[in-house]
């Protein structure tokens, strides 16, 4: 709090009467700064350089139902003094644009695009000002997230559209990196300028998973339905999520989840952590053609899955967040199981940290390779591994601690090589550091209740927000209290999010045999960023298809009946 | 028996060998290769599933024009062809058909249909691949085109000479080495399979093909890592061979060259799981240095060691 106020007073001294609002947002400490419409980009520019904050994300909230029009929020981070700044804009219902802070905050590309894509709140200014977000045949007019834009609209399909993609420089090869492509498990369309061998430029078209599940946190899902959701917009580290959203909520509504609860979620995210970073370097081994590394890795891996599903009834998708605490214990009779297999998977990993370390080849494959310099990886927004393999020193759990990192010892491990064999040195210690947290966890956690009582009626316009490092980054989210006990407005913004904005400079003189590995080295989840689920869009409810209906389905999708 | 009967016999065998028990070499290397990932793996019949599947699906086109639909049966026939010039132990199958020369072109020219394949194709993969597989073939194909030279002239010092064992030399010792590497990537193996690079290219070359066509460049390369397994036993090894017995013996000597290149197999596959694939300059600089130290070899060989 110390630390917000000393922003809010260099903010007052150099935006004077400009800073219409200068407060604190939640309990958490996030700062709030409210400048005029005209005065964005020069507010941006004092954070970003003067405040030597970090760009996080946008968020563009439709106000028109309280006569306020348009909201325009750009959330950074000053790492060192542990504080979100959120700077914010309104913009006139019957003029929404902002002045774009990309020409001078470029991490912010792909934030303004979002907005503008789905909140018809124009980026004035905005370098590529294409779509990126709504699917090619959407119609111009229609944005999804605007309040007076039901949840379930389905505008006809339109034919002959395609991503406005640009063309190759002269005398080079375009060659498509998807939309599906073998390493990549999910769908994205990279169409990498290359000549001959050497990558000379791409572009970049993605969010086909999108499925719009903050609209439904606005519009369907109440405060605890959300969590459920939330965990399910990633097939890997969905933990994250949820807990990201538990805690923004609880930061709004000014109630801190019980110690225990608070322990149990840092078990639960270290744990996710270890299995992920696991999960990584096998698909990093599969990239570069070594699927003994792959087969190896995942087979270390999968004693954790099976810890996971006896603590908490599923290998994945734990359902164990609630806002106000956790549902289930890790009770003390499970404790020497975990040590158990936490014991076995560090003995395995440390020999396969040692093979990589020694294969002479493989680090061939990984040094001076997606060179991302630390300038860069700060000036676009890069997070987790991305970040630290190119030197850069933030972690969530240092930065703005939660759950019960502030309790226990973490150590932050970053790399100076900027390449990716940096990002891999990083996630190899990473993992071996998860399982000494899990341990000193386990040995330290407090007993006590696991849940703080919880009361739906909110307030409707209180805010919060709070982020959780995931494997792959760090994971942000913004929460604003409305009507009906659900979020007037859920903000979700995934590390691949950031860390894909650097790709093109990270594979700029690379060869196209790196492209893969590259992409590869930061981890990217596609429909994270995209926000996707499997789920029922009309009831809302999550169900389980059986091999045959998913079959009956395919085939009606086939003669064209499917459902959109 | 007469001996021509014995030697027709003889060749008819091996020709039978290269074509229907190739693709048992490959069976057993994948079962290898699971074992080494802690994988169950598939039969090891696999391979022939697969071809048998293949050979009976649709031939989809990807591209109009004869060198798009020619290139995998002759791939596949010059490779079938190089086999018989391998001496295994059964009356020189072709003998005085065609001599080291012969043998490297028919190779080369397998390759070259590869690259045909390629080049026929819009596909920026299957041209990627092409490209990389002259770079690969103008280099790995070197190295063992100078091991055999040295080979040859350690034999019987003089060039050309048909493929004949060249009994012990210490230069063969260097030359072995060169040729494995080579035969290693010859064979789309890790670390060399870049041409084809499933991760990278999706196969490469050969993304276009399906079916037969698919089949036969597949069953090629099944074929490829017999003979050059077998040419590797012949010339580096040579023993331990039956003399005499006719049929019979000729028959053992089949017998004893498939177990040699089931063992040989065995290395290659244990190079295959242990590395990552190399960048196509990685494995230029890598070849290039191997071209050298093959004609060191040479060298030495011309001087009798």
């Amino acid at each position: 709090m110390a630390e917000a106020s000393t922003l809010l007073s260099m903010l007052r001294a150099r935006l004077g009467p400009r800073l219409l609002q200068g407060t604190t947002l939640d309990q958490s400490g996030a700062v709030l700064a409210e400048v005029p419409r005209a005065e964005l980009r020069d507010a941006a520019s004092f954070v970003h350089s003067g405040l030597d904050a970090r760009f996080v994300i946008s968020v563009g909230t439709d106000c028109r139902p309280a006569g306020d029009g348009f909201r325009v929020d750009h959330v950074f981070s000053q790492d060192r003094r542990k504080t979100w700044i959120l700077l914010r804009a309104y913009a006139p219902a019957d003029d929404p644009s902002v002045p774009s802070i990309t020409p001078l905050v470029p991490a912010a590309g792909w934030a303004e695009r979002e907005f503008q894509d789905l909140l018809g709140i124009r980026a004035e200014g905005h370098p590529d000002p294409r779509r990126l977000v709504l699917p090619d045949d959407w119609p111009e007019a229609l944005h999804p997230l605007r309040r007076d834009v039901p949840y379930d609209v389905h505008p006809e399909p339109a034919s002959g559209t395609a991503p406005p993609l640009a063309a190759p420089p002269d005398g080079a090869m375009a060659v498509p990196i998807g939309p599906f492509f073998p390493v990549l498990e999910e769908p994205v369309f990279i169409k990498v300028f290359a000549d001959g061998e050497e990558v000379v430029g791409l572009d970049y078209r993605g969010f086909f998973n999108h499925r719009g599940i903050e609209k439904l946190g606005d519009s369907k899902l109440t405060y605890n339905e959300v969590p459920f959701v939330a965990e399910r917009i990633c097939g890997i580290c969905g933990f994250v999520h949820s807990t990201a959203y538990v805690q923004a909520l609880e930061n709004a509504a000014g109630i801190e989840a019980p110690l225990r609860a608070r322990y149990i979620r840092s078990i639960v995210l270290e744990l996710e952590r270890i299995h992920s970073h696991l999960l990584w370097l096998g698909i990093a081994g599969h990239i570069l053609g070594f699927d003994t590394v792959l087969m190896q890795a995942w087979r270390i891996r999968e004693p954790v899955m099976w810890l996971m599903e006896r603590m908490t009834g599923n290998r994945k998708s734990y359902g164990m967040n609630l806002v106000g605490g956790v549902r289930r214990d890790v009770p003390k009779g499970e404790h020497a199981e975990i040590l158990r297999v936490l014991e076995r998977v560090e003995k395995e990993w440390r020999k396969v940290v040692e093979a990589v370390l020694e294969d002479a080849t493989l680090l061939m494959r990984l040094s001076k390779v997606g060179v991302l310099s630390t300038l860069t990886a700060r000036e676009l927004g890069s997070v987790g591994p991305t970040a630290r393999g190119s030197n850069r020193p933030i972690d969530v759990r240092i930065d703005h601690p939660y759950a019960a990192y502030d309790r226990i010892e973490v150590k932050g491990v970053w790399k100076e090589s900027c390449d990716a064999a940096g990002r891999t040195l990083v996630r190899l210690e990473e993992a071996l550091e998860s399982i000494r947290q899990v341990r000193q966890l386990l040995a330290e956690m407090p007993d006590g209740p696991l849940m703080h009582v919880f009361d739906e009626a909110l307030p409707p316009g209180r805010e919060g927000v709070s982020a959780v490092e995931a494997g792959r980054g760090e994971v942000i989210h913004y929460v604003m209290t409305g009507e009906d006990a659900r979020p007037y407005r859920w903000r979700v913004r995934a590390p691949t999010y950031a860390n894909l904005q650097a790709l093109s400079a990270s594979l700029q003189g690379m060869s196209i045999a790196d492209v893969p590995i590259t992409l590869g080295s930061m981890d990217p989840c596609f429909s994270c960023t995209e926000r996707m689920q499997v789920l029922d869009v009309r009831s809302g409810d999550v169900r389980v298809y059986s091999p045959g209906e998913l079959k009956q389905m395919a085939r009606a999708a086939g003669r064209g009946r499917g459902r959109r | 028996m007469n001996g021509t009967a014995s030697a027709m016999l003889g060749s008819l065998a091996w020709m039978a060998l290269v074509l229907f028990a190739s693709p048992l070499v490959e069976g057993v290397m994948r079962k290898v290769k699971a074992v080494i990932h802690s994988r169950k793996g598939p039969p090891i019949v696999q391979p022939y599933l697969d071809l048998a599947k293949l050979l009976v699906k649709e031939d989809l086109a990807g591209a109009p024009g004869l060198v798009a639909r020619l290139a995998p049966p002759a791939a596949f026939a010059c490779v079938l062809a190089a086999a018989f010039l391998v001496p295994v132990g059964v009356s020189p199958p072709a003998a005085g058909a065609g001599d080291l020369f012969v043998f490297i072109y028919l190779f080369t020219l397998s390759s070259a249909c590869v690259m045909a394949a390629g080049l026929a194709h819009a596909s920026p993969f299957s041209h990627l691949g092409s490209s990389r597989e002259m770079m690969m073939v103008l280099t790995a194909e070197a190295v063992i085109v100078v091991s055999l030279i040295a080979v040859a002239v350690a034999g019987r010092g003089a060039v050309p000479a048909s493929l004949g064992a060249a009994g012990f030399h210490w230069s063969s010792l260097l030359v072995l080495v060169c040729y494995l590497f080579a035969m290693q990537a010859l064979l789309g193996k890790l670390p060399f399979d870049i041409p084809e690079a499933e991760q990278e290219l999706m196969e490469g070359p050969f993304i276009e093909y399906s079916g037969p066509s698919l089949a036969l460049f597949k069953w090629t390369f099944y074929m490829k890592q017999l003979v050059l397994g077998a040419l590797f036993f012949h010339l580096f090894v040579g023993w331990p061979r039956i003399a005499g017995w006719g049929a019979l013996g000729a028959l053992g000597n089949l017998v004893i060259t498939f177990g040699a290149v089931l063992a040989l197999s065995l290395v290659v596959v244990l190079v295959d799981a242990t590395n990552p694939r190399l960048r196509i300059d990685q494995s230029l600089r890598f070849f290039g240095v191997l071209i050298g130290v093959a004609a060191v070899g040479a060298g030495l060989a011309a001087f009798g060691w």
